[in-house]
């Protein structure tokens, strides 16, 4: 904790150095303009927050559950796959006759770590195997509403918004359009296909700073409070984009940092660099597999494509939490993966396998226990051919929000589920 | 200080805000409130998105009572401009963001601004989103439907609405059957469009979908089947019969929370972001309303009043205003394609608002990002190359209107875009960046027409 306060002081200072020229003093003394002011009062009143960051990957298509955590002794598991089986001499062993997917040896180094947990069994109620409703599901956090407008991201960064600040809460990074669990009823959330594309030229950062000398002391009364607001968001703007100029500067000044050549390496490298430049996004999301039926869907030759897939989910994400790690970060980051559903357990004709049900979720960062979280779902007792869940997704996503952002789950979920003790 | 006191004195002229008859009484330019170059750019930023040069001489010269006028009666040629778009638009919806394309690109080229920001506040109103109808056509025939109605009566217009398959799906109410009432429409047909949230009860709610029961979509069209229409007696507001779906239609319009609802989304919409209307300054101007729910009378009363006067720079711009008004300025065209990308990044995504509940507007528009999104946007589109091919090109605009050189053409955009709405300092230090010297270059107007468009005052409509 120490280092994150070291850190949002030295954004604080940096802040105001931005706002207000060389005199850092100016923002207290009583000839400052009103707006400076209350954004230095703001700044302070924020030492409370919490800096906490959650980054969730989309895995589009429905990943399949038994070959990325593999119960390997299971009999009933080698019966029902014929040629998708992974044997005891190809998993990475884990614990409890659980095996990881042998293209995610990265993800076996940090769980040796203790920088990864897998939550087993996660899903709903009746839940659902057509794509589309299934995503739907995880997105809104409330299968059994259909007219559900938001996301519960979207309710999470709309409630995070305060009035007045221009923080940004949560954003999507990546290529493909915004997922619907973003979805917000008031706030705009940023889609970040590349930084640059963000960045107006550095002399614009220059040009628009207001003149603190000709600017609004609040006005009592009715005044207008929009040119006020206006130029505290635009001085905002700009020392964000300064800083997040200078990460991306820093970061070719001393050469790449050593992410594998993946997309979703790169769009967590973002990632790295918006936490770095003190943006306040809390929440980050990504996806891996395309979007649409992404490429998790493997109703045929299975064992190729889903391979590649966990091996670039693997190598990223300990990539990324590498990188934090150099910079004292990985204790302010959560990564969550998800996907819509499990895939069924018996083999089909075509090397693939069907749509299922419940799946593990993986969590991966600092603070947080390492290790498997509830058993393995019996491969006897089955939900039409599929894994039973014995986890409701929405406990994950209520511990993510309660015990990890400091949000409250139930405002955002709309219902109380237990979190899950994964923090430390 | 100067920056606030000189948007601040504009209004502090205005006394009597409290007093409905002087509040929405037409605004007369006497000695103390002088018809300027500032109102006459007010009431193109609010009715029109933004006025090129022409317009503003000519609004100047006409005087609000003309200026207002022209804006409100149909130019000639107008019917056959929109009638030519939306065959446009129609064509169009094959392509990806085809529709939302052509609706910017009309945008940028009407003849009749008004009625596109009240497509816009119907739009904005009736909030359909092709998030949930995925169907281009559907979504494109309820926009023209709100455009044919949009400055025409609110009570045909919320029938008419009604019909459409869109909106039907959009609600969830593909099928309202007697024996399953869709209590969803019915709540978003009372919160949303007409009463507003906390005007009827859960009794209210079931009695409305029982009355809308009855009403399908099938082969992309609404139709009524009578066996499935419920007959019995409906308790609703207060009343009870065996209402259908025109007695409803009657008894919420009958309401005057109805026409307060509107009054108060219009007043946001065009007057001011910063207050919400007093209860004494809606209830005459709803009661007004309700008489024959006009909404082309209620505009213009709203805008030639001296309340709509009195509302200088009280709203933020929405990201389609942001562009549009400056693709207008400068009285030229830019692919509209990229565009509607663009603004949907910006968190304007025509077709789509983000809930029933439209676009949140004001000072949600604002954040570090979309921020720093405009201004690039702005890069972008002033650029002599790259995305937007250099077509806005400030410096033939300035010299159209016999400003040539650097420092006159700068001072022209100054005029132009902000009048005399910035801090002298910040005149001064953006002017002498204007200089004649060896830092100009043919593309200097153009990097100094986007640093205009970042500044903070630019973003006040």
């Amino acid at each position: 904790m120490q280092n994150n306060l070291d850190i949002m002081q030295t954004t604080r200072r940096e802040f105001l150095r931005t706002a207000l020229g060389a005199s850092t003093m100016l923002a207290f003394s009583p000839a400052v303009p009103g707006f400076l002011g209350r954004a230095a009062l703001a700044a302070a009143a924020g030492r409370q927050d919490r800096d906490s960051v959650l980054v969730v990957v989309q895995l589009s298509g429905g990943n399949d559950g038994l070959n990325t955590v593999v119960p390997y002794e299971d009999d009933a598991y080698h019966r029902n796959r014929p040629t998708l089986r992974l044997t005891a001499e190809r998993v990475l062993k884990l614990d409890s006759g659980l095996g990881l997917h042998p293209d995610m040896g990265a993800f076996l180094r940090l769980y040796r770590e203790g920088h990864l947990a897998v939550i087993q069994g996660v899903g709903y109620s009746n839940s659902n195997r057509d794509h589309e409703p299934a995503m739907r599901d995880w997105h809104t956090a409330r299968p059994l509403e259909t007219l559900t407008q938001t996301g519960w991201l979207g309710r999470a960064i709309d409630r995070a918004c305060k009035a007045g600040r221009t923080d940004v809460p949560g954003v999507f990074a990546g290529p493909i359009p915004s997922p619907f669990g973003l979805q917000a009823e008031e706030a705009i959330v940023p889609a970040i296909k590349s930084l640059d594309q963000w960045l107006p030229a550095p002399e614009w950062a220059a040009a628009s700073r207001p003149d603190p000398q000709g600017s609004a002391a609040g006005a009592p009364g009715n005044a207008n409070p929009l040119p006020d607001f206006l130029r505290r968001a635009t001085l905002d703007a700009s020392a964000g984009a300064a800083r997040l100029r200078a990460v991306l500067e820093g970061a070719a000044a001393t050469g790449p940092a050593p992410y594998p050549g993946f997309p979703l390496a790169r769009t967590l490298q973002s990632v790295a660099q918006l936490i770095r430049a003190e943006l306040g996004i809390r929440i980050y999301f990504a996806e891996l597999g395309g979007g649409g039926i992404g490429g998790f869907d493997t109703h045929a030759g299975q064992a190729a494509n889903q391979g590649a897939l966990l091996r670039e989910l693997s190598e990223s994400v300990a990539a990324f939490l590498d990188d934090l790690r150099r910079d004292r970060l990985l204790d302010r980051v959560w990564l969550m993966t998800f996907s819509e559903f499990g895939r069924a357990l018996s083999e089909n004709g075509r090397r693939g396998t069907g749509h299922g049900a419940a799946a593990p979720v993986f969590l991966a960062g600092g603070g947080l226990k390492g290790g498997l979280v509830g058993p393995h779902p019996s491969l006897v007792d089955l939900d039409a051919d599929a894994p039973k869940f014995h986890t409701d997704f929405r406990r994950v996503y209520a511990t993510v929000l309660d015990r990890w952002l400091g949000f409250d789950s139930l405002a955002v979920l709309g219902e109380r589920f237990a979190p899950l003790e994964v923090a430390i | 200080m100067k920056e606030q006191a000189q948007i601040d004195n504009r209004t502090a002229r205005w006394e009597n805000l409290d007093d409905p008859s002087w509040a929405w009484a037409p605004y007369r330019p006497d000695a103390q409130r002088p018809w300027s170059l500032e109102l006459a750019a007010h009431l193109y930023r609010r009715a029109a998105f933004g006025a090129n040069w022409g317009e503003l001489q000519q609004a100047l010269a006409d005087g609000p009572e003309l200026a207002v006028g022209k804006l409100l009666r149909p130019k000639a040629g107008a019917a056959a401009f929109n009638e030519a778009y939306d065959a446009y638009e129609n064509a169009g919806t094959g392509s990806e963001g085809g529709a939302p394309a052509w609706w910017l690109r009309r945008l940028i080229q009407t003849p009749c601004p008004v009625l596109e920001q009240m497509t816009l506040f119907w739009h904005n109103h009736f909030a359909i989103t092709n998030a949930r109808v995925n169907n281009p056509e559907m979504m494109c025939r309820y926009v023209h439907l709100l455009r044919r109605n949009a400055l025409g009566r609110f009570d045909v217009l919320l029938e008419s609405v009604l019909d459409e398959p869109a909106v039907l799906v959009c609600l969830g109410a593909r099928a309202n059957r007697k024996a399953r009432p869709s209590l969803d429409f019915a709540r978003s047909l009372m919160e949303q469009f007409t009463l507003g949230p906390g005007r009827f009860s859960e009794q209210d709610v079931q009695g409305a979908a029982r009355a809308l029961t009855g009403w399908f979509v099938s082969q992309g069209k609404a139709h009524f089947i009578p066996r499935e229409h419920d007959q019995g007696a409906k308790k609703l507001l207060g009343r009870e019969g065996d209402f259908d779906r025109k007695d409803l239609l009657r008894l919420l319009l009958e309401q005057p929370a109805t026409a307060q609802l509107v009054v108060r989304k219009l007043h946001r919409w065009f007057v001011s972001e910063t207050a919400s209307l007093p209860d004494a300054l809606v209830a005459p101007l709803a009661a007004d309303f309700a008489k024959d729910f006009d909404a082309g009378k209620l505009v213009e009363t709203v805008l030639r009043s001296n309340l709509f006067f009195s509302g200088y720079r009280q709203k933020i711009k929405s990201p389609v205003q942001y562009a549009v008004g400056l693709v207008r300025g400068l009285e030229a065209t830019v692919g509209t394609v990229r565009l509607a990308a663009d603004l949907a990044d910006l968190g304007q995504d025509l077709f789509q608002p983000p809930t029933l509940k439209g676009w949140a507007g004001g000072q949600h528009w604002i954040n570090r990002f979309t921020l720093l999104g405009r201004a690039r946007l702005a890069e972008e589109l002033l650029a002599g190359s790259g995305p937007y091919g250099g077509k806005l090109d400030p410096a033939a605009t300035a010299s159209k209107y016999g400003q040539s050189g650097p420092e006159a053409a700068s001072r022209f955009l100054l005029q132009l875009f902000l009048q005399g709405d910035l801090p002298e300092k910040t005149r001064q230090a953006l002017l002498a960046g204007q200089a004649p010297g060896p830092a100009q270059g043919p593309d200097s107007l153009r990097r100094f027409g986007a640093l205009l468009a970042a500044l903070p005052e630019w973003h006040l409509a």
